[in-house]
Order: C-alpha cells, then sequence, then structure tokens
C-alpha cells in the first residue's frame, strides 16, 4: 500500500490515522493525544488542514463544525534562553 | 446508559477509571463513569506524568509504595502498553538544607521498606552529567521509580474497565445528585437521570463543586499548575527529576521532548486554563539554570492543568459521615497520577467490603475535623509557603 503522509512531524499516514479513529480515538482531542498529531515542532500549522479533512470524513461530521484542539504558546518554538531570566547568557546576548 | 447503576463515578480521570475498572474486577458490574468531557480531560491528560513512593511521611509513603508495586505489572494487567518507564527517580538537593532534609527522609523511607538511597553531588552527576554542577548537592535516588505515559494509563484503564461491562460515558455532566433524608438516591446528568445509592466524588478539580451538590463544604482549593515541553532533543535524561528548590519536575519523554513544569513562588489569582508568560518564564528560567545546555532547546507547547488540593495537601478519601452513599477521592494535588493504580484498587475495596484498607485510613475525610492532619514535606510543584 503506497504511502500517503498526513502529519509531517510525526510521520503519520493516513492508515495511522484511520486506524486509529476505528480503534475508538474517535474524538478530535484523543485522536491529537493517541497520534501525537498536532504535536510536533509544527504543533498542527502544516498537518491540520489534512487532519481534520480526513477525521471529518472518516466520521461523517461536517468539517466546519469541528474544533481544532487549542493552539498552545509560543506560535513558533523559540529557544528557552530567550524566556529565561537571571541567567548569564554568555557572550552571545547581543545577539538574542 | 442504563436508569440504575449500583455505582455512579463522577469524573472519567485516571483516578475514576482506575476505580471503575478495580470495582468491576471485584465484581460489581453495574458500574457508570460519567464525564463531562473527553475522557482525561482534565489534570490525567496534563500532569507531569512522574510515579515515585520516595516521600517523607508513613503515610504517603505506604499509600504510594502501593501504587508503585501496581505500576510495575500494571501493563500487563490492563493489556495495554502504559510506557512505564523504570529508569528511577531523583530528589535532587541543591542546598545543606535540602540535604539534611533528605538524610532525614531517607531513615523513614529505608524503616518501610524502600529501596531507596542518599547520593552524594559526585553520584548525582554521574547519574545526569547535564546537570549544572553548582545546583548539585546530593539527593535521594529510588531506582524503581520513574515516569508513565498519561494518556496512555487513562485509555488502559478505560478499555479495562469497558471489557468488564462498565459504562463509561464521557461528555455528560453530572448537574445535581439526589438526596433524601440524609442518603443518596441518583444523579441527574445533561443526559439522562440515573438512580443509585452510591456516588463517587472523583471530580478532580471540580470535586468541591460536586461535593456542594449533595450541602457538603470540603477544605478543597482549586489548584493551578503549568507545564512545557520542548521539541525533541538527543537523549540526556533518563530518569525522572525533582527539584525542591526551584520547586520543579521534569523528565524526557521517549519521543526525546523535554518536559516539566515549576511552580511559581506567588502564585496567580486565576484558575482558568490559559497559558501565562509569567510561568513561561518561570519554567525556562529554572530548568536553563539546572540544564544550561537548555538555554538553545526551544520552547514547542505550554500547557494549564487545575487540581483540588485539601489543607495538608493529601488525597482525601472515604465516605462522608453526613451524607450515606457518598464517597471521596479527590484532593489528590499534583499527586493522582502517580497514585492511581492505588487509588482506584484500594477505594474499590473501601466500597465492596465497607471498610477502609489501612493505606487510606489516615486519608479520611474526619481528619479536617479532628485535626489529625498529615504532615508530608516532599510535595513539589506547590508554592513552599503552602506545604505544611
Amino acid at each position: 500500500m503506497s504511502k500517503k503522509i498526513v502529519c509531517y512531524c510525526q510521520d503519520l499516514t493516513e492508515v495511522d490515522l484511520i486506524r486509529a479513529i476505528e480503534e475508538g480515538y474517535d474524538h478530535i482531542e484523543t485522536l491529537k493525544r493517541f497520534t501525537g498529531a498536532f504535536m510536533g515542532p509544527c504543533q498542527g500549522k502544516m498537518c491540520v488542514a489534512n487532519v481534520l479533512k480526513l477525521f471529518a470524513h472518516k466520521t461523517g461530521q461536517s468539517i466546519e463544525n469541528l474544533r481544532v484542539p487549542t493552539m498552545r504558546p509560543p506560535v513558533e518554538p523559540i529557544p528557552l534562553g530567550w524566556l529565561a531570566t537571571g541567567i548569564d547568557r554568555g557572550k552571545d546576548e547581543e545577539e538574542i | 446508559m442504563k436508569k440504575k447503576y449500583d455505582v455512579v463515578i463522577v469524573g472519567g480521570g485516571v483516578q475514576g477509571l482506575s476505580l471503575a475498572y478495580n470495582l468491576a474486577r471485584g465484581g460489581l458490574h453495574r458500574v457508570a463513569v460519567l464525564e463531562k468531557s473527553y475522557i482525561g480531560s482534565g489534570a490525567s491528560g496534563r500532569n507531569g506524568e512522574m510515579i515515585r513512593s520516595a516521600f517523607a511521611s508513613e503515610e504517603w509513603i505506604r499509600l504510594f509504595d502501593k501504587s508503585l508495586r501496581i505500576w510495575e505489572t500494571l501493563s500487563s494487567e490492563l493489556d495495554f502498553n502504559v510506557m512505564f518507564t523504570r529508569n528511577g527517580y531523583l530528589v535532587l538537593a541543591s542546598t545543606s538544607e535540602e540535604m539534611a532534609a533528605c538524610q532525614n527522609n531517607i531513615k523513614r523511607q529505608n524503616e518501610l521498606g524502600l529501596g531507596t538511597c542518599l547520593v552524594d553531588a559526585e553520584e548525582v552527576i554521574n547519574l545526569i552529567p547535564a546537570l549544572n554542577t553548582q545546583v548539585v548537592t546530593g539527593g535521594i535516588f529510588q531506582s524503581d521509580g520513574g515516569f508513565a505515559r498519561h494518556d496512555a494509563v487513562v485509555w488502559a484503564y478505560a478499555r479495562a474497565a469497558r471489557r468488564l461491562n462498565v459504562d463509561i460515558c464521557p461528555f455528560t455532566e453530572v448537574i445535581d445528585i439526589v438526596v433524601k433524608s440524609g442518603k443518596v438516591l441518583g444523579v441527574k446528568t445533561t443526559k439522562e437521570d440515573i438512580e443509585t445509592r452510591t456516588v463517587v466524588n472523583a471530580a478532580g478539580a471540580y470535586a468541591g463543586r460536586v461535593a456542594g451538590m449533595v450541602g457538603i463544604e470540603l477544605p478543597l482549593e482549586i489548584y493551578r499548575l503549568e507545564m512545557m515541553v520542548t521539541e525533541p532533543l538527543k537523549p540526556f535524561l533518563r530518569v525522572a527529576l525533582s527539584s525542591p528548590h526551584i520547586l520543579g519536575y521534569m523528565h524526557q519523554t521517549t519521543r526525546g521532548e523535554f518536559a516539566g513544569g515549576t511552580g511559581l513562588e506567588n502564585p496567580l489569582p486565576y484558575t482558568g486554563l490559559k497559558s501565562t508568560r509569567v510561568a513561561a518564564q518561570n519554567m525556562a528560567s529554572k530548568f536553563v539554570l539546572l540544564f544550561p545546555g537548555l538555554y538553545g532547546a526551544r520552547l514547542m507547547r505550554q500547557w494549564a492543568g487545575v487540581v483540588s488540593k485539601t489543607p495538608d495537601l493529601g488525597p482525601v478519601l472515604g465516605a462522608v459521615e453526613e451524607m450515606e452513599g457518598f464517597i471521596l477521592s479527590a484532593g489528590w494535588g499534583g499527586y493522582g497520577f502517580m497514585g492511581s493504580p492505588a487509588g482506584g484498587k484500594l477505594m474499590a475495596e473501601l466500597i465492596i467490603n465497607g471498610e477502609a484498607p489501612a493505606e487510606i485510613r489516615p486519608f479520611s475525610p474526619k481528619r479536617f475535623k479532628t485535626g489529625k492532619l498529615i504532615t508530608e514535606s516532599t510535595i513539589i510543584g506547590l508554592a513552599e509557603k503552602n506545604v505544611q
């Protein structure tokens, strides 16, 4: 069977998601946690359209009625050092 | 959902689901779990996943060691891989005062048969070379502690309970509890009404509200915690690590993500689930202090969770005198996840036999009236000023 990658961070395929839904992870929040979709470095930005489309189709729901799992900060991954206070930042502090 | 159950459990978190599974295993098959959202949507899916029994007090050690022994074989018992990773749990001491506390605690732990050992700075660095030596004085190492995958534990208990004919009802909120002459008669939900003589309050952060439905005021407060996770990193932290010094707890997941949380020294007057910048900075500063190598590690996500906590920070377990058929498994604070295997098993014994097993007897709700509170000094993540 050809592999259709749906989520690029976790290498999830269409078949992975379909199997998960059939296993009973048929709410978008449990599907997210079971498969790891939305939980990689892109935090769902790349896969959201793919996952929702497939999920809506497989569960017979309308895509307009689906709620996207909570988008959590930060918008893009940022180094912890940028947030840390009271830490000796060393030589490259100026560049940051 | 049926019209009548022997036991109705309010809250589809890891405690409620573990209890449902253990009740069914003990022979009660008319059991329902009512969850207002999806199962595991509360603190069960938001916690730090860490597991130990190396506490300071006899009460906590006995309860959580019972749990640890069940964790060892939980995946096979439930026929679901909960990814229990027994690489050890280190309580880090960063000052001589903290080391003195460890020396005190290890005596009690060894008396009670725990295989914990006191480690010095060199041993800690050997165990975790990435740690900043400036913050390492020593600690207590529990080699059979570790962490597990929290969502998997929720699903494992839910599946095992369903196989034993427990009805698990997500998106079914309890809106009232029907009582008459001091006895529980049933519950009203957003779906149908149910008849039952036994209601268990396993509603996590919202346990106080559920108790209010039967007119009981519990000394429970909602406490809010935040956590964060980085992008996957090369393996550098095998063990579960907690640091009383920074009110922090952390581990590296099997995907390589560094996940952890720290308590705020001054908790915010807010109990919602939105993330805050104050917490992000608190966590980042402390984690970079402990692990200078995390300076460039990228924060992927942060989130919040809420729990209920009692005046002595210990769970409140057992029947209440004022209302027949109303039973509590609440106030677990940040320890409901690691305590869930024992919590569910012991509470099921209490319900089936009508008598509290020894491990949970000290945690009875009576203690808030008699004043026999439990003193446990190694609670991590809650601001120190709240610790007894």
